[in-house]
């Protein structure tokens, strides 16, 4: 143990780690990522003859990534609308309940996006006889666009709410305090005083709000074909979806499939810059103020409706929807279901989920560590960004593209095992990185300063002092990946198209559109709801353990 | 135990030196406090030392051996941080003996060690709690406690009583240096209060843009500063500026208004120009006696033990005076008093190359 400890602590093993550390991050994750944009400049010709040329495709393809993008922008800012009233409350107020509502909100991110997708269809949307909706659904939905918009809405709306309430819990309130007792109304106050400040959250939200629904795949899939009639509606990760199976019998389908998937890779990144260099540069014309009526607003019932409809919405639009396959379950005729099928792809999906984990705190943590402790360094600024490269590229984009890398190469074999296992870490790596690398970001570097020249070696100094300040951001990002990639089905689907995780299952099982297939597919989600459950109450009790 | 030699280190920061040619010298079981502004470049020397920053240029002996690029923990040169870095997961116990396990030292040595340290530093009766729960005094002990305990032999002090309370700061500086010195070790002191450093410090190096302006005893620097800058830095000093008309047996400068000041022998050539530095405790007042300069009392402030007097000078210059507070009925504000001092008193450097008030600058 003594000489191992030696050995790694010898300055060219160290050296060497962190290279293999940053070359696996590029190679293993960066590359295969963004990898399909190098189609357009080897095999031009071929999109111009499957793609430019072909006034039908382009069309279908055009205008399914223009969907992406509008229901993206719309969803994001309904988020932003009620996200904020309930942050504000969430944050600011004290009333009883607080607790309870602030569980609630986290619940639809327990839910698998393949079974909100199927629980919020059912409870949204006019859907065929076969399904047997009960009869006190909403059943009021027509157009696909709305649809997917409020589905998009469901999942996305706490990662806001989470977000803009984290930075709110940071901003000091006794500004805000002395802007009052300055004179302004409590309106006046928050509005010129607090939201300024607010810009990092805010950036933080849309990404992650935008990214999300940018990239949703199995539960939007799932919601078309519950609706009765999808009139042929597709999303850019939708039309990934469906095109991948098919590939292999019509090659001409190679070019779109790239296409959609550059398409959608450039547009998010763009979009990630644009956002970013937005918000943090527009000068907002918020110096301005209302005395009178930002008064009147300050109390009396404005206030109380505006908390009032927050609740509302949270109720209505996001906990009923995301559950509403509990009731759908419980009111249906029970017919016969083979459970083989599901419980063979749920123990797969364990297995890829814990796989990936393993590798993702492996190979994570060194890179989160380099990138936190070299701050000032050109190549960790640079690392940093590219990080966030694979949380905001759509995750079918993704799937598709590495797919392609890998099997276009000779390095490693393409079981589809690994094929899957490869894609689930390009996307949940960043997770486990810029969790750990936050962390570490918070520890007073002169812990391990002090342990070094109290005599310890870089390997000790870690094991000793600042693993166990950071373990508990390092189980937190390891259940987040562990959920993410049990809950995944752009990518799953888009890397290999015979590919039979959990969520594939249920969607291939909705396609269907047999009472049966829906019947079973009601019960899987449900089974897959209470076991990301388990897994996010374990997270809330290890992060609630660690702020304590 | 080391001695400690420092030959020609730069570091710099971008366009900033944090360390600009530093020399320096520790003794065998010597303690000295390196005394200098913030942004002087103490830290910085003290993490060179230590092997947390490898310097630009220059070499680090312990012994006569070169430790430049020796690792940080193979150097038995034990960091004690402003914030003492104690390890929060750990108990009192489990801090102090950290430098130990990580070595591996058998049972006996480890208890051994322990008990003698926990009572060195009267934390015996605290030695299962966490860090959070002891006092800011308690703390320090234990961090203390866990440096010496580590087996090294240079001890490195990074403003370890900034983080106290006023009397207990002044209570531990006579413990902490009874400590170091009990157990013979070398140790190194940065902070920027210069009562601490004189009252802790074998001899004081005072620092300033990451070079060594001057090395000495306490009464060394206090007494006969090198530089106008430490005159000042270490004693506030008023300064007159002048031509220097001889310079043994005493100096004589004669100001711009035709003054004529006294003050200690120098090497200075006549007609030079020079600049006479006098502490403000050592320039005097009185309405009796007749002194070198006249001035008007602006203001007097109420220190307790002392009486801090501003003046103005006919030329419009303000100085200062430092008078026991007894002579509080004596004087008052508007008062025209005389100056003067012991000419022993009275320090004569030449004119600094980029003028008085950059010397003087602190940043």
């Amino acid at each position: 143990m003594d000489s191992l400890i030696t050995v790694i602590s010898r300055k060219r093993f160290r050296t060497g780690w962190t290279a293999f550390i940053i070359v696996f991050f590029l190679f293993f994750v960066i590359l295969p990522t963004v990898y399909i944009l190098s189609y357009a400049f080897t095999n031009w010709g071929s999109i111009e003859q499957y793609v430019l040329d072909d006034p039908d495709m382009l069309d279908l393809i055009l205008k399914s990534i223009s969907a992406s993008f509008q229901i993206a922008g719309i969803v994001t800012v309904i988020d932003i609308l009620v996200g904020l009233p309930m942050a504000w409350m969430l944050v600011r107020k004290e009333f009883r309940g607080k607790a309870l509502l602030d569980t609630l909100i986290d619940m639809p991110l327990a839910v698998p996006t393949a079974a909100l997708g199927f629980s919020s269809a059912i409870f949204f949307a006019i859907t065929p006889e076969t399904l047997q909706a009960p009869s006190f659904a909403l059943n009021a939905v027509s157009s696909p666009f709305l649809l997917i918009i409020l589905l998009h809405v469901v999942f996305s709306y706490p990662y806001m709410v989470r977000s803009l309430s984290a930075i709110l819990i940071q901003i000091d309130q006794t500004y805000e305090t002395a802007g009052r007792t300055l004179g302004a109304s409590a309106l006046s106050a928050a509005r010129t005083i607090t939201l300024p400040l607010f810009r990092a959250g805010l950036v933080t939200g849309i990404i992650l709000c935008f990214a999300r629904s940018l990239s949703e795949t199995g539960g939007t899939m799932i919601a078309l074909a519950t609706m009765a009639n999808s009139q042929g509606f597709q999303t850019g990760p939708t039309i990934i979806g469906m095109w991948k199976p098919l590939v292999e019998d019509n090659s001409d389908l190679a070019a779109p499939l790239a296409f959609v998937s550059i398409m959608l890779i450039l547009l998010s990144l763009v979009l990630l810059v644009i956002i970013k260099l937005v918000i943090m540069k527009v000068h907002l014309p918020i110096g301005r103020i209302w005395p009178r009526p930002e008064k009147l607003f300050s109390r009396g019932w404005f206030p109380k409706t505006k908390d009032g409809l927050a609740v509302f919405f949270l109720v209505l639009f996001v906990l009923i929807p995301s559950f509403f396959i509990f009731t759908y379950v419980g009111s249906v005729e029970p017919t016969s279901f083979d459970w083989g099928p599901f419980m063979e792809s749920l123990l797969f999906s364990f297995l890829v989920a814990g796989v990936v984990t393993v590798i993702d705190i492996a190979l994570g943590v060194p890179l989160a560590l380099y990138i936190a402790k070299n701050r000032t360094g050109k190549l960790s600024e640079v690392l940093d960004v590219l990080v966030n490269v694979p949380l905001i590229v759509p995750t079918a984009a993704l799937g598709y593209s590495l797919g392609v890398f890998w099997t276009g190469q000779n390095i490693i074999p393409t079981y589809d095992v690994l094929l899957i296992i490869l894609a689930h870490v390009a996307f949940t790596y960043p997770l486990v990185v810029r969790n750990v690398a936050g962390a570490v970001e918070e520890v007073d570097p002169a812990f391990e300063e002090t342990a070094r020249t109290l005599g310890a070696k870089p390997v000790q100094a870690f094991r000793r002092v600042l693993y166990p300040i950071i373990k508990s951001s390092i189980l937190a990002g390891a259940i987040m990946a562990f959920t993410r990639s049990l809950g995944e089905t752009g990518a799953t689907q888009a890397v290999v198209e015979s590919a039979q995780t959990a969520p594939v299952y249920i969607v291939n099982l909705i396609k269907l559109q047999t009472a049966s297939g829906y019947y079973t597919a009601g019960l899987a989600c449900i089974v897959l709801i209470i076991v990301s459950f388990v897994f996010m109450l374990a997270l809330r009790y290890i992060t609630n353990r660690r702020s304590r | 135990m080391p001695d400690v030699k420092l030959v020609g280190l730069r570091k710099s920061y971008g366009d900033i030196k944090a360390a600009d040619g530093l020399d320096l010298e520790v003794k065998d079981g010597e303690y000295l406090c390196v005394l200098g502004p913030t942004g002087a470049g103490k830290t910085t020397l003290l993490r060179m030392i230590s092997g947390l920053l490898a310097p630009d240029k220059g070499k680090i002996f312990f012994d006569g051996k070169d430790y430049t690029r020796t690792e940080i923990e193979d150097r038995k040169a034990a960091l004690l941080s402003q914030t003492y870095a104690l390890f929060p997961q750990l108990t009192v116990e489990e801090n102090i003996m950290f430098g130990l396990d990580i070595r591996g030292s058998d049972e006996k040595l480890k208890e051994q060690v322990l008990i003698s340290m926990l009572d060195l530093v009267r934390l015996s009766g605290r030695s299962d709690a966490y860090p959070r729960e002891l006092s800011g005094g308690m703390q320090q002990r234990t961090a203390l406690a866990r440096a010496l305990a580590s087996g090294a032999d240079l001890l490195l002090l990074d403003e370890p009583l900034r983080a106290l309370d006023a009397r207990l700061r002044i209570s531990l500086r006579t413990e902490l240096r009874s400590l170091v010195k009990t157990l013979k070790m070398t140790a190194i002191h940065v902070t920027h209060d210069q009562d601490e450093a004189l009252v802790m410090a074998d001899r004081v190096a005072v620092i300033r843009d990451g070079r060594i302006l001057q090395i000495g005893t306490p009464r060394e620097v206090w007494d006969e500063p090198a530089t106008p800058f430490v005159a000042n830095f270490v004693g506030q000093s008023n300064f007159f500026t002048g031509e220097v008309l001889q310079s043994s047996p005493y100096t004589l400068i004669r100001t711009p208004e035709g003054t004529v000041l006294k003050g200690r022998p120098s090497e200075l050539r006549p007609r030079s120009m020079a600049v006479l530095g006098v502490k403000i405790g050592n320039t005097d007042i009185s309405k009796e006696r007749k002194g070198y300069l006249k001035a008007k009392v602006e203001r007097i402030i109420f220190e307790g033990r002392n009486l801090h007097v501003d003046l103005m000078m006919d030329n419009g210059q303000r100085i200062s005076s430092k008078v026991p507070s007894w002579r509080k009925g004596k004087i008052s504000p508007g008062d025209v008093v005389d100056i003067y001092w012991e000419e022993s008193k009275g320090t004569v450097f030449p004119m600094p190359p980029n003028g008085l008030e950059n010397e003087l600058k602190v940043e």
